[in-house]
């Protein structure tokens, strides 16, 4: 009795170790600061986690694909001065579309290079990093991008709205996670997204069509981008051109942490959740503890990598590795 | 931004190397800028800064962006020496990095003006001139402007303040918060500055930063932004939690501040001009190489703007 019990804490441990690690963090932040664990606090934490949690969900298909996508930052920026852009000159109705198009031909022309072309998805995407970044400023002519009537329009309700008394990001970025949760769990395509990354030549022996696979990835990141920029231009109502910029190694982070391979094949929605919440929990609660900022830099990293470490701890069962 | 970037050098270094024997009555001025495009301020910049130059016949000019990266700002220094420029401009990416370039320029014989943010102190040898806005009186300014606010209130005996700094280790947000933690506890000695975090220029990081205090806080009677940009996230935060009658006070009033302070959301600024700035970092650079005498520090003047007086200011472009 006492060993099987100690057998499934060990495989719970084992599957779940970055969830341990969230749950350590999340009491050690409520020992330090009571005012941690309000709900306001938290849906506040989760709110801004939403638009770089949106992001996640889409790098994690690319990432389990076995490729990188470094330009969702820029990418992100881009559909936000457009958004912003398009509101005042064809109205939010039509804005919103026209900016999903034109993302999502971003992310098509990025999975024709990477999918098609076989080009590394490294070089194509830290190339568009910045050429992305060179149309935004391009479009704007680097002017910081305003609605006119920011009192006026309905268009804030991606941002700032409620529903349910919970804030409409939260709602969005659940929803978002729920269907690519289902999506690459449950269908085919999500199968064949673990095939190709995880053994790219397997797969094409068993039929699969990688470049294809690939390059529905990459629309599905740039789809998510979109949603981003959406939620990111509604909340502020008005934006800089650079306000994703960085963003991409937070977001690769994040699906990392969450316990996605960087070499593909493995990885699943829940965990890149997990990082986003990991990531977020832990700016919020080093500032609500107050330390200095200088210091935050490098809490901040201390923790990721505790949190790595309990994640591979509880996967081998023991602190050290047994083979030095 | 690259490309077009490396297409004007090019260009401009062709046409030097065409015209620089028969046009040596002229000056030749070389900028290199710290990062066009990422806020509308420097956009604004730098197209003053080419109209001013281009109403001035004895002066050619040779436009740079750094684009935000010191090592490109560096290479770029280098360019402008090997051209054999009359006078550098530079608007530092990083006030200690750049040193060493600008030293070589010195060491070349080309007078280099800083622009902007100046550079830190062990490099002042080798500047002629540093043009730009006194970004310690800035903070000062804007202290006694939210000073004043509070004694109209009557508050400035129990008032509780919060501050968003500019991104850390950025010369401009060391000095803005100096200015404004040296002056308020000399005009307010009871006003309290609980805590300052970097909002890093960015309105998204500053609305995050302002959410976690006023989760922290349940009495904020004024925020200090060191910029507009991050005021308005820091407004934006307070408006979402329904908390009210907090006074934000900002330095570079920006047409988004300038809009809040008409809509009565948002109490103070520093006006600054990007205008006035170009102008007068050209104006440095060609008094210099006219041999007029010019102070090592050349500010140009950046007042008080506040919801009384605002009407006097046209609203920024940027």
């Amino acid at each position: 009795m006492t060993a099987l019990s100690r057998e499934r804490i060990g495989t719970l441990l084992a599957r779940q170790g970055i969830l341990i690690a969230f749950a350590i963090f999340i009491i050690a932040f409520t020992l330090a600061n009571p005012k941690f664990l309000t709900v306001d606090n938290v849906f506040s934490v989760i709110r801004s986690s939403a638009i770089l949690g949106v992001m996640a969900l889409g790098v994690t298909f690319v990432v389990i694909s076995g490729n990188l996508d470094l330009s969702v930052g820029s990418m992100m920026s881009f559909s936000t001065i457009v958004v912003l852009d398009l509101h005042d000159k064809i109205g939010p109705l039509l804005a919103i579309p026209a900016m999903f198009a034109m993302t999502l031909a971003l992310g098509a022309l990025i999975g024709l290079l990477v999918g098609y072309l076989k080009l590394n998805s490294l070089i194509v995407t830290l190339g568009m990093l910045s050429a992305i970044h060179g149309l935004t400023l391009t479009y704007s002519g680097g002017k910081n991008m305003d609605i006119a009537d920011k009192e006026g329009t309905w268009f804030s309700v991606f941002g700032q709205g409620t529903a349910l008394g919970v804030p409409v990001p939260i709602l969005m970025f659940l929803a978002l996670a729920a269907l690519l949760g289902i999506v690459l769990a449950k269908t085919p395509f999500g199968r064949k997204v673990y095939a190709v990354g995880g053994n790219g030549t397997a797969a094409t022996f068993a039929g699969i069509r990688r470049a294809r696979t690939v390059f529905t990835c990459y629309l599905i990141s740039a789809g998510c981008v979109a949603t981003a920029g959406l939620i990111q231009a509604s909340r502020s109502l008005g934006s800089q051109n650079t306000v994703g910029q960085g963003l991409e190694l937070e977001v690769l982070a994040a699906v990392i942490l969450g316990g996605a391979s960087l070499m593909g094949g493995s990885g699943t929605v829940f965990k890149t959740v997990i990082g986003v919440l990991i990531l977020g929990f832990i700016q919020n609660g080093l500032l609500l503890m107050g330390l200095q900022f200088y210091v935050q830099f490098v809490v901040t990293w201390i923790i990721i990598i505790l949190a790595v470490w309990l994640d591979i701890a509880a996967k081998r069962g023991r602190l050290w590795s047994p083979i030095a | 931004m690259t490309l077009r970037t490396t297409l004007a050098l090019s260009a401009a270094a062709a046409a030097l190397t065409l015209g620089g024997a028969a046009a040596a009555e002229t000056m030749k001025i070389g900028i290199t800028q710290n990062n066009v495009g990422v806020d509308s301020y420097q956009t604004t910049y730098e197209k003053a800064f080419i109209a001013a130059a281009e109403a001035n016949a004895d002066v050619e000019t040779v436009v740079l962006d750094a684009g935000g990266d010191v090592a490109r700002q560096i290479a770029q220094m280098e360019d402008l020496i090997q051209q054999e420029v009359d006078a550098i401009i530079i608007w530092p990416t990083n006030g200690e990095a750049v040193i060493p370039a600008v030293r070589k320029a010195h060491t070349a014989g080309i007078p280099v003006i800083v622009t902007n943010s100046n550079i830190a102190e062990p490099g002042f040898d080798f500047v002629a001139s540093f043009s730009g806005p006194d970004n310690i009186t800035q903070g000062a300014r804007s202290a006694e402007i939210m000073c004043d606010k509070f004694k109209d209130m009557g508050i400035e005996n129990e008032a509780q303040i919060v501050q968003i700094s500019g991104q850390p280790g950025y010369t401009t947000a060391i000095e803005r918060a100096k200015g404004f933690e040296d002056r308020l506890p000399e005009v307010c000695p009871n006003v309290t500055l609980m805590e300052t975090q970097p909002g890093d220029w960015n309105r998204e990081k500053s609305q995050q930063v302002m959410e976690a205090f006023l989760v922290k806080y349940d009495d904020i009677d004024g925020v200090y932004s060191g910029d507009d940009n991050m005021g308005v996230g820091a407004l934006n935060a307070a408006k979402a939690a329904g908390r009210e009658g907090i006074i934000f006070v900002g330095a570079t009033n920006f047409a988004v501040g300038y809009e809040a302070m008409a809509a009565g959301e948002y109490w103070g600024s520093i006006y600054q001009s990007p205008v006035d700035d170009a102008e007068a970092a050209l104006k440095t650079a060609i008094d210099v190489l006219n041999g007029v005498d010019v102070p090592f520090l050349n500010y140009f003047d950046t007042p008080k703007i506040t919801q009384d007086n605002m009407g006097d200011y046209t609203k920024p472009v940027f």
